[in-house]
């Protein structure tokens, strides 16, 4: 009980700042709106037009950042506990760049003569998936495949370049694809969430709301995971069959929010290492601190892009990765030095 | 290995006439003989303005990678360095695009000096991070650390171009990087720096030969490790500048070209004089291979050659990881 409330303190700051965020980014704009019309349109009692603005063009693009920094966050932090490697994230493990070519793929395959769609388009994220968890299988079965010593290193690496392969191949495939496709494409794979619609939230909300079960089912697992594999094992942690779950589980997140929002880097390596700082690993919530955390980011990271040099939107992505490339390479010196 | 040698060379120059001859229509001999000849028609213009720069410019550009990769791979005694993988790439083309966009360089000398402070930051950048995990240089940290340089400096490169549209459509065809529809005069610029690059790192053959031992060795044979390796770096990024100037930012070439190289010498080991030679040849080879399949495999439109050269890299980066059990330990 006592756990619990200290873990609610814990998250009351991250909390307040993603709300105050919304209501700003909410209120930020082509036409600015003071944050007492933007409360008065949510709670519908605002003019007409401020209701329609806020309500289909700003916060729908709100909720999609919020949500797919969270799952972008939780996929991270899970991949982070899998692999045992701090630096490990959705898109350095190239799982991302798998989701892209898995959607590049289906536009390419499932468009007619006139570049238009012959299946529904809400089978997008499906191809998303599919692709993730093509690359991230064979990232894990190249690594389990490797003799060698120092797995998680050598993971990441494999990640690297797979990374790399996906990336030519969504080149490769968007020049041999139908031109509208290929510039609507290109728009998306910069990772961005101006193009946001309710269906978007929608879909992503359900994918993290079945998430939630699982993760409360193995929560000891993943608490466990940081524990070397012997004293896991002692423990008596099935950790295969827990692995691979807890793996399909940041794969799936991480192809819900690609498939809607593009690649967007870096959130899924920074937020579980700010979450550590400020809530602490063990603690109970902390995945739930990881969650909000990239909303924070991805929400921060789109509003910026929105401001800085109006009226052009540079993509969330090029500002989270402003963030979290630092933040790597710290990583990378911190840690190898402690090892040496 | 003269032997080999002299084969590269004629797959190189079979490489190259082939480079004239094929794309979107196939020439027959005559026409393209015709066409060097100062011939004239819509046939000769393709020839002597679109193909016969672009390969020149393959020549040049896969030359310089392949050299830098080497200098890299054997100063830094790893075999995943590479002025790709390692930024050093993005660093030229940010710094290009920073003078292009911000300062309205325009001029061949501007973006030329752009490219070589880029290149050499970025390489100054990487090894200091590396060098300072501890433990010189670890193979698989100095990758983690290019990579990570690469995507930050790739980030603020695409910031750059999203503010600045005009120049967008002037660079994103450049950084996508390819050896179609480039100045000829970029050669002008390249081919100095290839110049000095091959000489300087024909100067440091021999400390570099000595440097293959551990650093205790090469000290007490007398040879300044520090300055050596230094040199070589910077000549490294010299090559690599060039490069990124003629052709934008390519990836892998600098990885693949010394590894074939290394393999044709049939296990003997080579001295680096003599792998030197072969890299320049290989380098040359694989960028005119990798430009034609380029024009081909997606005919009528043309496929960026960093992404052929991708679907190479990505397999032999793979397998390189795999042979080197110790890498990360």
């Amino acid at each position: 009980m006592m756990a619990g409330v200290s873990a609610l303190v814990r998250l009351l700051p991250v909390m307040l700042l993603v709300s105050v965020l919304t209501l700003a980014a909410t209120g930020i704009g082509s036409s600015f709106m003071p944050p007492d019309r933007v409360v008065a349109a949510l709670a519908g009692q605002g003019s007409r037009m401020d209701e329609v603005i806020v309500w289909t063009l700003r916060l729908p693009r709100v909720a999609l950042a919020i949500l797919a920094g969270a799952a972008l966050a939780l996929a991270g932090a899970l991949l982070q506990r899998v692999v045992r490697n701090p630096m490990a994230s959705p898109s350095v493990l190239g799982i991302t760049d798998g989701a892209a070519v898995g959607v590049v793929l289906f536009l390419w395959l499932f468009s007619d003569q006139a570049n238009n769609l012959t299946v529904s388009i809400h089978w997008q994220p499906l191809a998303a998936i599919a692709g993730a968890a093509a690359f991230g299988a064979l990232v894990i079965a190249l690594a389990s495949l490797d003799r060698g010593s120092s797995k998680p290193l050598k993971i990441i690496l494999y990640g690297i370049a797979l990374a790399a392969l996906a990336k030519a191949a969504v080149t490769l495939l968007i020049i041999l694809g139908p031109v509208y496709r290929a510039s609507q494409a290109l728009t998306w794979l910069t990772g961005s969430v101006g193009a946001a619609h309710w269906q978007d939230v929608l879909a992503v909300g359900l994918g993290l709301a079945a998430v939630i079960p699982v993760l409360l089912l193995q929560r000891l697992t993943i608490r466990q995971l940081v524990l070397d594999p012997q004293s896991a094992a002692v423990s008596g942690l099935s950790l295969d069959r827990a692995q691979v779950c807890l793996l399909a589980v940041a794969v799936f997140l991480t192809a819900m929010a690609t498939a809607h929002v593009g690649a967007i880097g870096f959130v899924g390596l920074v937020a579980p290492h700010v979450a550590r700082i400020f809530h602490g690993q063990f603690r109970s919530g902390y995945l739930f601190s990881v969650a909000l955390t990239g909303s924070f980011l991805v929400l921060a990271a789109d509003t910026l892009a929105r401001i800085i040099a109006p009226p052009l939107e540079l993509p969330a992505g090029a500002l989270t990765a402003l963030v979290g490339a630092p933040l790597f390479l710290y990583l990378l010196v911190k840690g190898r030095q402690s090892h040496a | 290995m003269r032997r080999t040698a002299i084969a590269l060379c004629l797959a190189l120059c079979a490489a190259v006439v082939f480079s004239l001859h094929a794309g979107l229509t196939f020439y027959t001999p005559q026409t393209v003989f015709a066409a060097l000849m100062g011939g004239e028609g819509a046939d000769a213009l393709i020839v002597t303005t679109l193909r016969l720069p672009r390969t020149a410019i393959g020549v040049v550009c896969g030359a310089s990678l392949g050299l830098s990769g080497l200098l890299m791979q054997s100063v830094t005694r790893n075999p995943l360095a590479e002025p790709g993988l390692l930024g050093v790439n993005a660093g030229g083309a940010l710094f290009v695009t920073f003078g292009v966009t911000v300062f309205g360089v325009a001029s061949l000398a501007g973006i030329g000096v752009a490219a070589v402070m880029g290149a050499l930051a970025a390489t100054a950048l990487v090894f200091s991070i590396s060098a300072s995990t501890g433990g010189a240089g670890n193979p698989a940290t100095t990758l983690l650390a290019g990579f990570t340089v690469a995507a930050l400096l790739a980030s603020f490169t695409q910031t750059l171009l999203l503010i600045d549209e005009t120049a967008l459509e002037t660079l994103l065809f450049w950084l996508s990087g390819s050896f179609s529809d480039r100045p000829i005069g970029l050669l002008q610029l390249g081919v100095p720096l290839l110049l000095i690059g091959a000489v300087g790192s024909f100067l440091l053959a021999t400390p570099l030969d000595v440097l293959r031992l551990d650093d205790a060795s090469a000290r007490s044979v007398g040879v300044n490790v520090g300055v050596v390796r230094l040199a070589a770096l910077g000549l490294a990024a010299l090559l690599a500048a060039g490069a990124v100037a003629m052709a934008g930012p390519v990836l892998f070439l600098g990885l693949v070209a010394p590894h074939l190289a290394r393999r044709l010498t049939d296990g003997a080991l080579p001295s680096t004089r003599q792998l030197i030679v072969l890299s320049l040849l290989m380098g040359a080879l694989i960028a005119v291979l990798a430009d034609i399949l380029a024009r081909i495999i997606v005919a009528p439109g043309e496929a960026p050659m960093s992404a052929v050269l991708a679907l190479v890299g990505v397999p032999m980066l793979i397998h390189l990881l795999h042979r080197r059990k110790g890498l990360a330990a």
